[in-house]
């Protein structure tokens, strides 16, 4: 037997070519991230997209409804409302981060006495938790007690009352104002990064050639600035146009639809139990904040390379 | 002798191996339901305002498995995430043995089969505690749901109370609570004076907002009509209510910000001294009497005011129910019937806010007077209103109420500034586009 073994010659294994298996290898060491990532982001993202074509409520699996719940929702006043009022938030809170936090950044960027005090003194909204955060102007702005009327009465500026989160006219400028306080840090950081990578030699060359300084700013800074202002902005508008909490907290959407915007509408929904209408809700905001996060992500890879 | 060696690792077979380690560590990981993995009995408590009642229902449930040889887990949901958490738990099957619910789930979950019959333990605890009260009987029939009629048994009934400063109205003359919601806006406007409103009734689009559907009911208003299913706010009734709050409004009676009011600011306006009127579950006076003695001795509780139709005092009833797909059902049952007993609820009532669901509970030493939290809610209980009454109580006027049509309604009128007609007409589109989806 074994001399018979020992005779036969061993069947050559067939192997894949090189190049096949080492892209096989990689596959699998890939692998795992896929899953992952299939796991937690793309079953969830494309079940809510289900969902939303469904009459899902709580406790059901719902039936296939096509666009019905699109289109009730699309019948409503609060809808149109939440399409205006995430507009506002989203435009106005973005020119004034943009407008504090470049005005900031340019000043803690001079040479400074404390100046790293005041930077880290400068990212304290952002480092506070947004529920606290929002509370805490939610107080401030109380009409009775708030911090905010207090100091107008007492000193005199104003002597009525204001009911800043009750009434129409002031509601939304009040989400704004509490929604740029706690916004503003990221941009200030990021534009402050920028800033300490402009080449000086640019400055000096500028100051060479008899530029002032407006001219030098103008014309070296903020182009300098600009990829950055792009991305900051982006990302900037993809966070607010999807905060919950700033709004949800310091007035529920209200008064009347004054703040609704989209994802406190979605909550509502939620709250219905009528979950197939609340991911419609959500769905619906989904192409323009996918153009804004393709264009994010396209800008910052060409940044990378 | 190279390829006859047991010992040597080729790649391919520590990739193999890895795979199926990993194979392995995922099968046997995969999240299993949890009545399947165990014989444990879970309980989902509803947790309430009152840290004594979360922690006697806790122990309570524990005592009774340990003395029964049932291994219990009792687990205190917030009542506010009750509907997302059932919701993922009736997705991934892992929902509890038994559970706290309101009665609006009850119903929606009912009409999913999630819940067993209950029938005859509910007719074995009405026989034996002199019957259940007929608010709370009616509004848990679900006959009309087209399903089984008893799903969950009745443990408590909460709604609204109106609560008052007694001390600044009888200062002011007023030594009875208002009758009437004229009347309540009369006495409101006799002691609202900074920083006293008198109205601590909140506009918002919040739950506690939608008491003005009650209060539009009791002027003759209706939601829809007796068929549940056509929109009617198009009425003169309807503006009438609407001139009551627009009124209420222009007389500076609401607190400020009551339209942008949370679920709490009704209870920090009264509990912070600025409103002299709210309309309460009674919460508030628990915290009162724990936290501020002299604001409660100064507080009176009364019904809720009616209107030139009547007084609407709509009953919310909490239940507990018991899942179908649970395997411990006769132990789910046995338990519900102890948590039903006198002994429990008496102990129960005096550290929670809800009112008695059985005749017999009135006897308990629980509602002998000196609480007059539960006195008022012992008079909802005998005498508040069906839900919805007098419309039809369908999940067409649940999804109304849940989108606050009424309160934003009011919200057009002294908020935005509408006239009646506009403010109506639009209510009236956005209800009756609601009704239509059922």
């Amino acid at each position: 037997m074994s001399v018979a073994a020992d005779t036969i010659p061993a069947k050559p294994r067939r192997r894949l070519p090189g190049n096949v298996r080492i892209k096989a290898f990689a596959y699998l060491l890939v692998a795992p991230a896929i899953l992952l990532i299939c796991g937690l982001v793309a079953y969830p993202f494309l079940f809510a997209i289900w969902v939303s074509f469904t009459d899902m409520v709580v406790g059901s699996v719902g039936n296939f409804v096509g666009f019905k719940n699109f289109e009730y929702l699309a019948g409503t006043a609060t809808f149109y409302s939440a399409i205006w009022n995430t507009i506002v938030i989203v435009l106005v809170s973005d020119v004034l981060k943009l407008g504090i936090g470049l005005g900031l950044a340019l000043l803690v960027h001079q040479n400074l006495p404390g100046r790293g005090i005041f930077r880290s003194f400068l990212m304290l909204p952002w480092a506070m938790p947004a529920f606290v955060a929002f509370l805490t102007w939610r107080v401030l702005y109380q009409p009775i007690g708030g911090g905010i009327n207090l100091i107008l009465t007492q000193t005199g500026l104003y002597p009525e009352v204001v009911d800043f989160l009750g009434s129409r006219s002031t509601a939304m400028g009040s989400v704004i104002v509490a929604s740029v306080w706690r916004g503003f840090p990221f941009w200030f950081i990021s534009i402050l990064a920028a800033l300490q990578s402009v080449p000086k030699e640019l400055y000096e060359a500028a100051i060479v050639d008899g530029a002032s300084t407006w001219q030098r700013f103008w014309n070296v800074t903020i182009p300098s600035l600009m990829p950055v202002i792009i991305v900051t902005t982006l990302l900037s508008s993809i966070w607010t146009a999807n905060g919950f909490e700033h709004v949800w907290l310091l007035t529920a959407g209200g008064p009347s639809d004054a703040t609704m915007v989209f994802p406190v509408l979605a909550y509502y929904g939620m709250q219905t139990q009528r979950i197939g209408e609340a991911a419609a809700v959500s769905v619906y905001m989904l192409p323009v904040l996918g153009i804004l996060v393709i264009f994010a992500t396209s800008l910052m890879m060409r940044r990378e390379e | 002798m190279t390829d006859s060696n047991p010992a040597k690792w080729s790649r391919r077979r520590v990739l193999a191996t890895a795979a199926s380690g990993v194979a392995l560590a995922a099968a046997t990981g995969l999240p299993m339901p949890a009545i399947a993995q165990s014989r444990k009995l879970t309980y989902w408590g509803g947790l309430i305002f009152s840290d004594d009642a979360n922690k006697l229902l806790s122990d309570t449930i524990t005592a009774w498995g340990a003395a029964n040889g049932v291994e219990t887990e009792v687990v205190m949901i917030n009542q506010n995430e009750t509907t997302q958490k059932v919701s993922a738990a009736v997705s991934s099957n892992t929902m509890p043995d038994a559970m706290d619910t309101g009665l609006g789930l009850l119903r929606l979950l009912g009409r999913q089969n999630v819940f067993s019959d209950v029938g005859e333990l509910y007719k074995k605890i009405g026989d034996a505690q002199g019957g259940w009260f007929t608010g709370p009987d009616t509004a848990t029939d679900l006959t009309a749901d087209g399903g089984v009629a008893r799903i969950g048994i009745p443990f408590g009934v909460n709604g609204n109370l109106l609560l008052r400063r007694k001390d600044l109205l009888e200062a002011a003359g007023f030594t009875e609570a208002p009758k009437t919601w004229d009347e309540l806006k009369m006495q409101a406007e006799a002691v609202n004076k900074a920083p006293v409103s008198g109205l601590g009734l909140a506009l918002s689009n919040v739950g506690d907002a939608n008491l003005q559907v009650a209060i539009l009911q009791s002027y003759g208003g209706r939601i829809a009509d007796d068929a549940g299913k056509t929109v009617t706010l198009d009425t003169p009734e309807t503006r009438e209510w609407l001139a009551w709050v627009k009124d209420a409004w222009d007389k500076k009676l609401f607190p400020a910000g009551n339209t942008t009011w949370d679920g709490a600011g009704d209870n920090q306006a009264y509990l912070s001294g600025q409103a002299a009127f709210i309309a309460n579950t009674g919460s508030v006076g628990i915290a009162a009497k724990k936290d501020d003695m002299e604001l409660f001795e100064a507080s009176a509780f009364s019904p809720l005011p009616g209107g030139p139709k009547g007084i609407v005092s709509p009953i919310d009833v909490q239940l507990r129910a018991i899942t179908k797909a649970s395997p411990l059902q006769a132990e789910a049952m046995a338990l519900l019937e102890h948590l039903s007993s006198p002994e429990f609820m008496n102990a129960y009532f005096n550290v929670a806010i809800y009112g008695p669901v059985l005749a017999d509970q009135e006897k308990l030493p629980a509602f002998d007077g000196t609480n007059t939290i539960l006195v008022g809610l012992l008079g909802l209980a005998k005498n508040g209103t069906a839900p919805a009454y007098p419309d039809v109580n369908n999940a067409a006027f649940a999804d109304f109420g849940s989108n606050f049509i009424i309160p934003k309604l009011a919200q057009r009128v002294v908020v935005d500034g509408w006239d009646f007609d506009r403010a109506i007409a639009e209510a009236q589109a956005q209800g009756q586009a609601i009704y239509d989806k059922y």
